[in-house]
């Protein structure tokens, strides 16, 4: 295994390696876990942590993983189950969203009144804006 | 339980099945399916003059997906 570069190495910054992301995520999933919807609590909780996430998204103050390759034609088997939800969840919002035909929220809404499906749920939320950020 | 409901529940899972079965494809070796990652790589670089259109729809999107799940 090839040691890291030089330029890598001072890149990136200490407080930004998974050893000590992973735990601020955990606290951070942990606490708004506990937020119901609807309360101003949950909604200034998900405001600031969106703008922090964007804001160092788009200052650039983060180095940003390497483009690996060109995407090529077998990129558009995305668009299968892309497509597929999206027209399932058109179809049920047009059907105003009941029970006999149900909107991604409305299913998953029952599901995230659990503490500990929702701090589960927050934690891989902040993982994938993660992701995003350093894109 | 509904008929109506019962496929719009299977096909909801048909659909993340599909996701979950095409980030592994994409991972195999020589795989021509880039990982989702990469797409949204892709997404993300995309700009309009200086303004980054690419990250502001796709933070402000994932921004809004959180607000519409924890808070709305």
């Amino acid at each position: 295994m090839e040691p890291p570069s030089q330029i890598t190495a001072n890149a990136v910054a200490p407080w930004s390696r998974p050893v000590f992301l992973v735990p601020v995520f955990g606290l951070v999933s942990v606490v708004g876990g506990l937020f119901p919807s609807f309360s101003l609590e949950a909604n200034l909780y998900v405001l600031a942590i969106g703008g922090v996430m964007t804001w160092l998204g788009l200052s650039g103050r983060l180095p940003r993983r390497p483009e690996s390759r060109r995407l090529g034609a077998g990129a558009a088997w995305w668009l299968v189950p892309a497509l597929l939800l999206a027209l399932v969840e058109l179809v049920s919002a047009i059907y105003d969203s009941t029970p006999a035909h149900p909107t991604i929220s409305l299913l998953l809404d029952p599901i995230l009144d659990l503490y500990l499906a929702r701090a589960i749920a927050y934690f891989l939320w902040l993982g994938a804006f993660w992701s995003l950020v350093r894109r | 339980m509904s008929v109506s409901r019962l496929v719009t529940i299977g096909l909801f899972l048909t659909g993340a099945a599909l996701l979950g079965a095409l980030e592994l494809a994409s991972r195999r070796e020589g795989s021509r399916i880039p990982p989702l990652g990469e797409l949204a790589g892709l997404v993300l670089r995309y700009r309009s003059g200086r303004l980054p259109v690419g990250r502001i729809a796709m933070y402000g999107f994932w921004w809004w997906l959180g607000w519409h799940f924890f808070a709305r």
